[in-house]
């Protein structure tokens, strides 16, 4: 089971964290920061697991992560979970933040983090596996894209009424309604 | 919550028109429910439902499925059995068919190539998982499908890669890896377990730390196989090198791992060198680890001790911080044990003192060993008794108080081991450090060990500094720390452990561990209690004694006078409110025993003794006078209360009217059952002890499950019974709090001391218990049945009984209920 989801830049600011498993708030950022800890010094061509960590599950207990450019994204499982599995998630993970943001940045995880969570969601719900095939998560994600837009529209529809009514300049357009011209008509009127 | 979605939620699972995400998502959600609340999972019908789900066409739900179904089979692996075989043959569907809806493409059809040679890596790596709970199949063909399977799957990995990316690699390595895991797992096939074994040594020196990583680790495993031992330590070349020249500290300490794991005799010195070599350098971080590894490896494949004194002193040189109080308790006890290598070890802790600078365990070490055999090589000139004396007090004053109060006892031994130099020790136990020293143990140490060369004979001095005897010996203590320290490594470390040791053929249960700890504690206080003066022991040990005598005469005395004096207060208050109400909290208790104290006061004790057989019983009742005087008048009687009328008879035995002062006489009561009743007989017993006159009104221990016959069946018969006794009024069912913690072996002890077979295994949830017995009546047997069941999180029992008679089962409820 994957216990916790972190993504931080390289100076340890978190950027995205997923915990799926109850630790209260002050808890929560201390794994993070001594995951980063754990993590940060570590050199770029050691191995991407790491044994230790004290706060979650104690022996039971892996840290796999990948470092990319600025961000650090660990994932911390348990013995259950294929490391190499896990690191395939990751990859799966980046580039589907990658197609989604097109050349993805630190940046876009910080202003669209509502986006990164519907990813992460379809991805990973309550620490299991749901979908590790990319093309089927754009699919989803594009779709709730869609659904969002509809809605914006939706959401749009009373406004416009209000700003359609508001430019209606009632009397210039009773002004401009015709009237059949009555005395000629009357005087065409025959007896 | 669990509770509420627990009904709905299996049944989306299941049900044929669920949407296939709909029943991903209900797999995932019960696995989160199970997790929380294990009851959840309704039994039955319903295992092979979910088991089924495996031969589901959406990949999404079988590997949601499979992680369900691990969940479940971790808590009940017998139930679910049945997976093997699907998953086997959801394995070894041809591969080619998933393709058409292969969902795994990791990275998408990337430049056009889809990649398609595992179609499924998630899937697979689940249900490998998931087999590895399972021993190898029984049934051969299931069997051979596997086989092949994984016979594939390494196939499959000699490929080579269709494209350069690394992270295309991993999903394939990933379920190599879970294949060789579960080879070795099953353990029977040699011909995979080599092909395994080759694969990992190519992955040994490939370029990706994290392949590195993974093959050092899984080869651990696989070195505790018989089969594959040989074929791993073709590449024990490879592994040191690894040692001494990977970056990462992380995959350096698997290669410690794997060299522990791979070594045997033949190549146990090789490695240890290469170990040591290597400890000079290591990260701290695992120095602690390696030193213990060595140590453990050396003493279990020593053919030699001196190879092994040697070994454990370069440790101590090279990472002396590092070596715990264990090991070196243990060559000391080694040096103890074997007469050949003492002369050379106290010769090789002799040279190794004459360096420079030697590390305090260096000198403990050193110590004990000169101390204990510095006479066998006091005849080289070099090593005269006053050389090794001077050489030992030149480290003296860097040691810690730990270390000299060891010294000091070295000291001692060589005034027995070599009078000559007596004076010269004697003037270091004088020196005001030692004999004022701030240390209580130090100061004491010297003024006793001065005193005692001083004062005693030589003879006595002889006696009392007598060699060591040797140790007993038992399972290395370095191996229970080794172990304790691994308490971090994973689960597959600790089984690796055990394999490592059913190798060795010497399996070693939970149980030793704990004695192990046990003789550490011992070893500890032996060796640093060393030869703490006997006699000296003696004389505290007695003085103390003297003073709690003292003081046991004070309370004693203090006790019989006061007591005379709340006696006569007890007594004119004949049997006063305080000592009824611990009279009936014993007779509880009496329901799930037969025998014990049922009354005691300042004068008298009252104990039963009792045994039954079919409707007969016969009750030993023992009246204890606890005072200084006679009771006098003294008349017990029994008698059945209106509500035992005609259903128990009683037949007492007469007593003598008088109990002298500490005499103690017995009373015999003859009891059979005509019928079931509820209540106790009554027992009033009156007596005059210092004439006044005392009534004690108690009861006689007499219930109706005292006539229980324990009755086993098995399940079938247990349940036929249970239906037949379905009538309203044969059962009656209590639900109540449980008063005390609600332990298994606590609530086993008292059904079985009610009386009842506890039947095992009976009952579906094996926290609940089912008992099952007759009671035997002079008129019929009443057949019971009996279920309790514990619910921890509320602290709540419901307890069932059903009888073939109406009334008994309400007797019986109300009875056992009180004991919880």
């Amino acid at each position: 089971m994957i216990k916790a989801i972190l993504v931080f830049n390289n100076h340890g600011k978190p950027r995205l964290s997923k915990f799926y498993q109850y630790f209260n708030e002050e808890l929560q950022q201390q794994i993070i920061k001594e995951t980063f800890q754990l993590v940060s010094k570590r050199d770029d061509n050691v191995c991407n697991f790491l044994e230790g960590g004290s706060l979650i599950g104690g022996s039971d207990y892996k840290l796999i992560y990948r470092h990319y450019a600025t961000l650090y994204f660990v994932f911390c499982v348990d013995s259950s979970e294929s490391e190499l599995g896990i690191l395939d998630l990751i990859q799966v993970f980046v580039e589907t933040l990658d197609k989604c943001f097109e050349n993805v940045c630190e940046l876009d995880l910080i202003f669209h983090v509502d986006k990164v969570h519907y990813i992460l969601n379809e991805l990973v719900m309550g620490g299991m596996v749901l979908e590790t095939n990319m093309t089927e998560i754009i699919t989803r994600i594009d779709d709730q894209n869609k659904l969002e837009k509809q809605e914006a529209g939706l959401a749009a529809a009373p406004a416009r009424a209000v700003s359609a009514v508001k430019n209606m300049n009632l009397p210039q357009q009773i002004k401009d309604i015709k009237l059949p011209d009555l005395p000629a008509a009357i005087k065409d009127l025959k007896f | 919550m669990a509770d509420a979605f627990g009904t709905d939620i299996p049944k989306l699972l299941v049900s044929g028109e669920t949407m296939d995400v709909v029943k991903q998502s209900a797999a995932l959600c019960l696995l989160r429910l199970f997790r929380t609340t294990q009851e959840i999972i309704p039994g039955g019908e319903w295992t092979s439902r979910i088991i089924h789900l495996l031969n589901e066409q959406h990949m999404g739900v079988v590997t949601a499925a499979c992680s369900l179904i691990e969940a479940l089979v971790k808590k009940n692996p017998d139930e679910y059995k049945g997976c093997v075989s699907l998953a086997v043959s959801r394995l070894s569907r041809p591969w080619a068919l998933w393709l058409p809806e292969a969902r795994y493409p990791p990275a998408g059809p990337l430049e056009g190539t889809l990649w398609t040679s595992t179609p499924a890596p998630w899937l697979s790596v689940k249900l490998l998982r998931l087999l590895q709970h399972y021993p190898p199949p029984e049934d051969p063909g299931v069997r051979g499908r596997l086989n092949e399977c994984l016979d594939t799957i390494l196939n499959k990995a000699q490929e080579p890669p269709k494209s350069k990316k690394v992270q295309h690699s991993n999903a394939k390595n990933a379920v190599l890896f879970e294949a060789i895991s579960i080879i070795i797992h099953s353990d029977s096939e040699p011909n995979l377990l080599v092909r395994g074994c080759n694969q990992l040594g190519q992955f040994l020196s490939h370029r990706e730390t994290n392949l590195r990583y993974l093959a050092l680790e899984t080869m651990c495993l696989l070195a505790t196989s018989e089969f594959s031992h040989e074929a791993v330590k073709k590449h024990q070349e490879t592994v040191i090198n690894a040692l001494k020249t990977e970056r990462d500290v992380s995959v350096r300490q698997r290669a410690v791992d794997l060299l522990y794991a791979m070594c045997d005799r033949s190549n146990a010195e090789e490695i240890v060198q290469e170990m040591l070599n290597y400890l000079e350098t290591a990260d701290y971080s695992i120095r602690e680890e390696m030193v213990l590894k060595v140590a453990i490896l050396a003493e279990k494949y020593a053919q030699d001790y001196t190879w092994y004194v040697d070994v454990i002193l370069n440790l101590i040189r090279i990472a002396g911080d590092y070596v715990s109080e264990e090991v070196w308790y243990r060559v000391i006890q080694i040096v103890v044990n074997r007469e050949d290598v003492q002369g050379y070890a106290a010769k090789t802790v002799f040279e190794a003192l004459q360096a420079p600078a030697c590390h305090e365990n260096m000198v403990k070490v050193g110590g004990y060993i000169l101390g204990e055999f510095g006479n066998l090589i006091a005849g080289d000139s070099r090593s005269a008794p006053a050389v090794q004396f001077q050489l030992l007090h030149s480290k003296y004053h860097l040691c810690s108080p730990g270390t000299r109060a060891l010294l000091l006892t070295t000291y001692i031994k060589f005034i027995n081991l070599f009078p000559e130099i007596k004076t010269q020790i004697q003037d270091v136990l004088k020196s005001n450090s030692n004999l004022r020293s701030s240390d209580a143990e130090l100061q004491q140490r010297a003024s006793e060990y001065l005193h005692l060369s001083v004062i005693t004979t030589t003879d006595v001095l002889a006696t009392v500094l007598e060699e060591m005897p040797p140790f007993t010996e038992k399972e290395s203590s370095i191996l229970a720390v080794l172990k304790k320290k691994s308490g971090r490594m994973s689960a597959q470390e600790a089984q690796r452990e055990a394999r490592v040791q059913a190798r060795e053929g010497n399996a070693a249960p939970a149980v030793e561990k704990t004695q192990t700890a046990q003789m550490n504690n011992s070893t500890s206080a032996d060796l640093l209690g060393l030869s703490t003066p006997p006699a000296n022991q003696n004389n505290t040990q007695s003085n103390t004694g003297v003073l709690v005598d003292v003081l046991g005469d004070l309370y004693g005395g203090g006790g019989s006078g006061g007591g005379s004096n709340t006696n006569t207060h007890n007594g004119t208050a004949a049997p006063s409110p305080a000592s009824t109400s611990g009279a009936t909290d014993n007779i509880k208790k009496f329901v799930c025993k037969n025998n014990g104290v049922l009354y005691e006061n300042d004068i008298i004790q009252i104990g039963i003794k009792s045994e039954f057989r079919q409707n007969l019983g016969r009750i030993g009742i023992f009246y204890g006078n606890k005072t200084s005087m006679p009771l006098q008048a003294f008349c017990p009687s029994v008698s059945v209360g209106l509500a035992q009328q005609g259903k128990v008879t009683v037949q007492v035995k007469p007593v003598e009217p008088t109990i002298d002062a500490g005499a103690q006489v017995q009373q015999l009561v003859n009891c059979e059952c005509v019928e079931d009743f509820t209540g106790l007989p009554d027992l009033i017993v009156s007596f005059t002890y210092a004439n006044v006159p005392q009534r004690l009104a108690l009861h006689l221990p007499l219930s109706i499950n005292k006539f229980f016959e324990p009755t086993d069946m098995n399940g079938e018969s247990f349940f036929a019974r249970w239906k037949n006794l379905s009538a309203p009024s044969q059962e009656a069912q209590k639900i109540f709090k449980c008063s005390g913690a609600m332990e298994t072996a606590a609530i086993k002890t008292k059904l079985l001391g009610f009386g009842m077979q506890l039947l095992e295994g009976i009952d579906p949830n094996p926290e609940n218990f089912v008992c099952a017995a007759i009671i035997h009546t002079r008129t019929q047997q009443i057949g019971c049945l009996l279920r309790l069941e514990p619910n921890r999180q509320a602290q709540m029992y419901r307890l069932t009984i059903r009888a073939s008679k109406e009334s008994t089962s309400g007797i019986l409820a109300e009875l056992l209920a009180e004991q919880f």
